[in-house]
């Protein structure tokens, strides 16, 4: 009985000591897929943390502690995730990085809030703002942004007066054309056609020669690059001379093969590609990853999660607190620059301001930014 | 009126790659009353076919271009050919004398093998036919636009078609189809060999059938593997409008429905078009079972 008792307190002592010997560290969470099919996506959101601790540590830490990165792996699903967003507070972190879809986000989230841990996702889904959680900050930009983007460089930038609008019945490509059509009309924009395509039946003309006889200046596609680039070889063929903007589910190189020489001069909305920031921060960025590990980050998500940790850490080095009520008050009040631009967050956690640009396809399939210039 | 004419053209273009295609159908439903689902898979398999085919021919370098669209023609038409063939001895004739619904379910199952053998090979990811095999030449008649490719591709369905119906009419072998048709027992007994018949059928609809496939891949360039059922299915459905086993039926019931889509798309709604290619043939089903040449024409094929 004594012998137990004695073992007891050893550990008991020993435990004390480890959590004290931890308590000099920050512990960073990440939370995001690296295995299964995004596993390309959630290694980079590892990396990328595992970058940032490298680079801070090297400085001395932050406010003289060290980082200390904790990855679980949730694959993506809902239930891996909870079990993750246990795991990760259990072990003490004070922010969690991830995760990389909305589903393993939305199913931590609440985890997270009860336990008062950071956190931050590139998730577009709108169920992650929802509740105004204060621990919560989303890193990209909802949906609904890119509609507002989209109508604004119709009607105001590139002032087209008669526009066409087409999806396909995805839910994707109808929400997004329909969100485009309400922002478009309400900044008085003229939507002259708007039509729906089956995905993958390949023969488009009717559609577009009826768009023909109503003579418009823009064609804005919501659907995917396979009927995408399909849709603007045919429109070219036919002759109708009208700008081609495709949504972000366009961007894809199979969308430039399809259309071929009719690609030339057709436009795609989306959020850059990495290589495509213009900021210092970025570049420097880009550049000590691919140093790190010999080769470049898989995706602008990937670099959006990294963005989040760098606002965290920025957060922890001005308030020179670990309190992470404190962190988030001050994130919620102040600006500062990020790797992908501005980054700015309102009182429900969503990032105010896109990073969109309009991309312009070169004749040699390249892109060139149109807009912002 | 040149919103419409453009229209009929766009129509002609598609009920051009529908009428070749529903002709395998109905050819293979004359003979053995069979329906062969495979068809629309082989179509998708001759598309992939042709590419890997071009792809090879143009990269040796030294054969000029038109022989080299000539070429692919011809070859994928002789494998599609072979393949036809071979699918007929495997998955049909053991099931010659079973029950139809055997044969249909065999049919369904050797759609899907195709389907999924064509995925495993080249991938389930759209591949791309490139862009300069046909010269990009395009002529404006009185506000209509027409490409090259859609002038090719209506003016050699339709010398195909003149040619199967000579074939079919005026020649040794085509009388045996048409008497097989009409009675295989009676067929064999006036000393025609069936399964020669049932062979030459299978190879007829698998050529006509691979120069649709073709068609498809050069001019949507975009080929998928599963691009068998949507063909397929639209082609099937022409295949009865004109009148099931019925040969001249499948080439007017093609260019019918291909105008009948691009009508309704461009005048009543793109949304609604297939809706209303389904509610086109139910009509017909229910008015005139028999398609539209069903009943003028006494024997089947």
């Amino acid at each position: 009985m004594k012998k137990m008792l004695g073992m007891s307190l050893m550990i008991l002592v020993s435990a004390l000591f480890a959590a004290t010997a931890f308590a000099d560290t920050i512990k960073i969470g990440v939370q995001a897929p690296t295995t299964g099919q995004y596993a390309n996506e959630g290694q980079g959101i590892d990396n990328a943390t595992r970058l940032f601790a490298e680079q801070y540590n090297a400085k001395g830490g932050l406010l003289g502690k060290k980082l200390e990165v904790f990855t679980c792996d949730d694959e993506g699903q809902a239930m891996k995730a909870a079990i993750c967003a246990k795991e990760l507070v259990n072990k003490g972190v004070i922010m969690v990085i991830g995760s990389y879809t909305s589903t393993a986000a939305l199913a931590a989230q609440k985890t997270y809030y009860r336990a008062g841990v950071l956190q931050t996702t590139d998730g577009t889904s709108d169920d992650l703002v929802k509740n105004s959680y204060w621990t919560f900050f989303r890193n990209y930009n909802p949906n609904s942004a890119a509609a507002v983007f989209t109508a604004d460089y119709m009607v105001k930038q590139a002032k087209f007066k008669r526009i066409a609008i087409i999806s396909d019945y995805s839910s994707y490509a109808q929400g997004l054309a329909a969100a485009v059509t309400k922002e478009t009309e309400a900044i008085k924009g003229n939507i002259v056609y708007s039509g729906k395509i089956k995905a993958g039946s390949q023969n488009f003309t009717p559609v577009l020669t009826k768009m023909k006889s109503l003579n418009p200046d823009v064609i804005y596609f919501a659907g995917y690059y396979a009927d995408g680039g399909l849709l603007r070889a045919q429109q070219k063929q036919l002759g109708i001379d009208a700008e081609f903007i495709g949504g972000d589910a366009n961007d894809n190189v199979d969308f430039v093969k399809l259309a071929g020489a009719a690609a030339t001069d057709a436009k795609i909305i989306n959020v850059p590609t990495p290589d495509m920031l213009p900021y210092d921060l970025a570049k420097t960025f880009l550049a000590d990853y691919k140093a790190k590990y010999g080769k470049d980050i898989p995706s602008i998500w990937a670099l959006l999660n990294a963005d989040g940790l760098l606002a965290f850490l920025t957060a922890i080095e001005k308030t020179g607190s670990t309190d992470t009520k404190k962190l988030s008050k001050w994130l919620h009040n102040n600006e500062l620059n990020g790797i992908s631009g501005k980054l700015k967050w309102d009182e429900r956690g969503e990032r105010v301001g896109a990073a969109f640009m309009v991309y312009n396809i070169k004749a040699d399939g390249s892109y060139g930014v149109a807009f912002p210039k | 009126m040149d919103i419409f004419l453009q229209q009929v053209v766009n129509g002609l273009t598609i009920g051009s790659i529908y009428a070749l295609v529903a002709l395998g159908y109905t050819m293979v439903y004359g003979v053995m009353k069979l329906i062969n689902f495979a068809h629309g898979d082989m179509v998708a398999l001759s598309a992939y076919i042709g590419l890997v085919l071009y792809t090879q021919l143009a990269g040796l370098g030294f054969i000029p271009q038109p022989l080299t669209v000539v070429l692919v023609f011809l070859i994928t038409a002789l494998v599609i050919a072979i393949f036809g063939v071979l699918l007929e001895r495997i998955a049909y004739r053991p099931l010659r004398t079973a029950p139809r619904l055997s044969a249909v379910v065999s049919a369904l199952g050797a759609s899907m093998m195709i389907q999924n053998g064509i995925m495993l090979v080249w991938g389930p990811n759209i591949l791309i036919f490139p862009a300069d095999i046909l010269p990009a030449i395009s002529w404006n008649v009185a506000g209509v636009t027409i490409t090259f490719i859609q002038a090719a591709m209506i003016i050699i369905t339709i010398l195909l078609m003149i040619s199967l119906t000579l074939f079919i009419n005026y020649t040794k072998m085509g009388t045996a189809i048409r008497a097989s048709a009409i009675n295989q027992d009676a067929a064999k007994l006036m000393g025609i060999n069936v399964n020669l018949v049932i062979m030459i059928i299978f190879v007829i609809g698998s050529i006509l059938g691979a120069v649709g496939g073709l068609f498809i891949g050069m001019y949507y360039r975009g080929i998928t593997f599963n691009l068998g059922w949507v063909y397929g299915l639209n082609a099937f459905i022409a295949a009865i409008l004109g009148g099931i086993g019925n040969i001249p039926g499948s080439m007017i019931g093609g260019y019918l429905l291909g105008l009948f889509t691009a009508l309704i798309a461009g005048y009543v709604s793109s949304a609604w078009a297939e809706a209303f290619t389904f509610i086109l043939l139910i009509l017909i089903l229910i008015v005139r079972p028999t398609g539209i040449l069903g009943e003028r024409v006494a024997e089947k094929v």
